[in-house]
Order: C-alpha cells, then structure tokens, then sequence
C-alpha cells in the first residue's frame, strides 16, 4: 500500500535518510519515532511529495510516485500536520474548501453526513459557524480529521495529531483511524497511540528500523 | 505654450536640493552620495531623452518610436526581475510578454480608440502616453509578484494543504494571486479616489502648463488613470499565471533557485 524504497532524502544540506525502507500493507498501523529533527515529519511530507527525493521511490497503492502521478495520490491521501490548516475563515467553508476543487466537485457531503461526522469526532453542531481563528488547537485536529473523513480517504499520514486533544477527543479520534480499512502512516509520542499501533519503526542511523510487527 | 526654463532658472532649481541636502546633513542619515548620484543620474537620463525625443518627434517614424517603446519595456522588465527579487535567467522572456502585454493592450486602446491621432503612430502620443502606463505601474508589478512568491513561500504548508485536498496548481495558488493583486491595485484604488482633491495628477498639470485648457487636461487624466490601472491589473495576473510553470517543479512545489 505504501512502500519507501530505498529512499535518500536530504533537507537543507542535511541527510535525513540514506537508502531507507518501509513497507506497508494495506490497513497497517505504522507509527515513526525517533529524537525531534530526525527527520520524521519529512518522512510523512516526502510521501506526498512535498520533498524531493535524492534517490530511490516511493510507491503509493500501486502507484509510484512521480509528476504524472503525484496529483492522483495527493488526492488518495489525507495528510495531518501538528498544526493543521484549515485554509477558510469560518469552519464550515473549512471543512467545504476541497469540494470546491474541480477534483471533488459533485461529491459534496449532505448536512446529514458533516453532523454525522462531527457528532463521531465529539465536535458540536455549532462550531460550523465559528471562525477558524476562534477554534481551539484540538479543534481544528478534528476538522482536519473531520474533513479527511468526508472526502473518504483511506492512507492516512497523521503527524502528532492528538497532541491538542483531550482523553475523549483522542479516543474518538483512534476510533475512526483505527479503522481495519485505513493504512495509517503516525508520528506520534502519545503511549496510547504507539500501543494502538500494530507496527513501531524507528529512525536510526538515517534508517527505518521496524522494532515491533504485531502481524 | 510653457514659459521655458533658461539654464540660470535651471541652476536655481538645483539650489533648491541644497535644503534636502542639508537635512540630510543634520540629521547625519548617510544618503548624500546617493542623492547626488541620483541626481546626476536623473539630470543624464532626461537631458539624452529630449535630445533623443525631439528627433523621435521630428522623424516622427513607427519603426524609431516602437524600438524606443521596446528599449522601455525591456528596462522596466529588468528594473521589475530586479526589485521583485526574480531571476532574470528563469523569468525575463515570460515577464517581458506579460509586461508588454498589458502595456500595449492598455495604451492601444487610448491611442486607437480614444486619441485617434492622425497619423495613428504619431510618436508625440505614442511615446508618452506608453511611457506613463509602464512608469506607473512599476510599482505594482514589483509588489504583486513579490507579494505572490514570498506569500506562498511563507505559507508553505497551507499551499502544500490545498494540493492535498485536490486542487491543481491554479487552484492552490489563487489564494496567493488575489492576495498579490489586491496589494497591486489597492493603492492605485486610494489614489484615484483623491485625485484631483488632494493632488494634481502629473499628466494633467503637464498639459496646463504646456497651454491646455482645464478641461481638455483633465479628461486626458481620466483616460490614463483607467489605462494605467487596467494595465496593473493585466500584467499582475498575465505576470504571475506566464511564472507558474517556470516557478513550480513537475510536482508543483516552488522552485528554490528561482529567488534572488
């Protein structure tokens, strides 16, 4: 489902991975670790293609990654940052913004489906009027959460994304990434996160070092 | 006709710099070379374009006004790369037509459908009236494009965002483009607004003291504010959608050798 292939990838000078591997199947639970700076985040934002490789692939259901592909899997993927962006001034354009794409126009979601949705990431009705500015850290976790859900993604690349949360947002979250259909790639130092996880790698050495498979 | 300025009248004038000058002084701010540079610069400059305009007059030929019509468009487009901190090498060709572009199509239209001038390349028209529009909208083209670059630069990851929720490049980078464009046009919008309550617009005051009537300078002012800021408007959309595709890798993240 997502495989790093022997993958160099430098930032700024700096090699943060020499010929490094990763493997995933689909519906596997990775989660990275490794001391800040190592290169964790990069790995995730490399997979999208928001870094340029210095060598070897990366290949994403099937699909290698390269200029002819990277829009087909950026729209495969939901990608959560620490911080995440939300790119509208109110929540409910937030969570409309990719409906708005010519990729995803027609497949806007019912009201029904958004409450839905938000009642499943203990997030109230009320909060789609509020504007993004007002929302809380773990809010707008959610939102991002929220708004992956709706656009029915399946790989998920999550970075620290309970950071913000408290014990019931962060279970309601796990409930629905730790869904059997979704791959899900994590940066994460929350215990329950890495105990959820049925796979840990850490980053040694510029290598990816698998040091639990549940499987 | 205007009552022309002898050389002592001229020397009179340089005199007055000295007050600037001794600001400067004063207040010990370091700029007195520079000025005097400049100054020296300006006087060069404008003293080879009138001896150079009269004989574009004269000759009052299309080919001799259009090379000089390109040699302007050619050093704006450099002073533009230049101040907006863009490669020349990667930029020069693509801004140069988006330049060019919105000047001609803007001045065009004044000269061919409001002037009408007999003959229609009459350089007393073409010149300065091209001349106006690309002086005037240095500015704008130096700040949308600066604005456009350094916005998507310093919001990378919200760009980076809007292609992982499925937009193109086009669509992910219009948040940046009307942002650039707002700040292009928006001090354009004040000016005019004021125009001829806080200032006399620099046209219009040319053409009263060259003789002309109030009424015939003003709607002359008129005509060239609404080419100058259609032209900001063209050249900093036709400026920034040429850029894209030299900007952006085949994966759509913005080049990193394209900025000074």
């Amino acid at each position: 489902m997502i495989s790093f292939e022997h993958i160099i990838l430098k930032v700024q000078q700096h090699t943060l991975f020499n010929d490094a591997m990763l493997r995933m199947a689909k519906g596997d639970k990775v989660v990275v670790r490794g001391p800040s700076g190592c290169g964790k985040s990069s790995l995730l934002k490399s997979a999208v293609g928001a870094l340029p490789l210095g060598g070897g692939s990366i290949v994403i259901d099937g699909m290698e990654l390269t200029s002819a592909t990277v829009a087909g899997i950026r729209s495969r993927i939901a990608f959560i940052g620490q911080e995440p962006v939300l790119g509208a001034d109110n929540v409910h354009d937030a969570l409309m913004l990719p409906f708005g794409f010519k990729t995803h126009k027609g497949n806007r979601p019912s009201d029904a489906r958004i409450y839905k949705t938000l009642e499943q990431l203990h997030l109230s009705r009320d909060i789609l009027i509020k504007p993004c500015k007002q929302i809380s850290g773990g809010e707008k976790q959610r939102i991002a959460v929220a708004r992956a859900l709706l656009l029915d993604k399946n790989i998920f690349l999550v970075d620290e994304v309970t950071s913000a949360l408290d014990p019931q947002s962060r279970e309601a979250v796990m409930s629905e990434l730790f869904q059997p259909g979704i791959t899900l790639l994590s940066v994460s130092h929350d215990p329950e996160w890495i105990n959820a996880c049925d796979r840990i790698v850490e980053i040694r050495d510029r290598q990816l070092v698998e040091v639990r498979h549940d499987h | 006709m205007t009552i022309d300025l002898s050389i002592a009248s001229l020397f009179w004038m340089y005199a007055l710099m000295l007050v600037p000058l001794a600001v400067f002084f004063y207040l010990q701010l370091g700029i007195i070379r520079d000025t005097l540079f400049a100054l020296i610069r300006m006087t060069a400059q404008l003293f080879l374009v009138g001896f150079y305009l009269k004989y574009v007059f004269q000759l009052n030929n299309p080919l001799i006004s259009l090379l000089w019509v390109a040699i302007m468009l050619v050093v704006a487009n450099l002073s533009i790369l230049n101040k907006a901190g863009l490669r020349r090498g990667v930029f020069f060709w693509r801004l140069l037509a988006g330049v060019s572009g919105s000047t001609l199509f803007a001045g065009g239209w004044f000269i061919l459908v409001a002037i009408r001038p007999d003959p229609i390349y009459d350089a007393r028209y073409m010149v300065p009236i091209i001349g106006m529009i690309l002086g005037n909208c240095l500015r704008s083209n130096v700040l949308s494009l600066e604005r456009f670059y350094s916005g998507i630069r310093k919001n990378e990851t919200e760009f980076m965002t809007y292609l992982m929720l499925g937009a193109n490049l086009r669509e992910a980078v219009r948040p940046y483009l009307r942002d650039a464009i707002k700040a292009a046009v928006n001090p354009s919008v004040a000016t005019m607004a004021t125009m001829g309550i806080v200032s006399l617009p620099g046209m219009m005051t040319g053409q009263i003291l060259g003789g002309a009537l109030p009424m015939e300078a003003i709607k002359y002012q008129i005509g060239i504010m609404i080419c100058i800021f259609t032209s900001m408007v063209l050249a900093a959309i036709v400026n920034i959608q040429l850029s894209l595709s030299v900007a952006f890798d085949d994966q759509q993240r913005l080049k990193q050798d394209i900025l000074l």
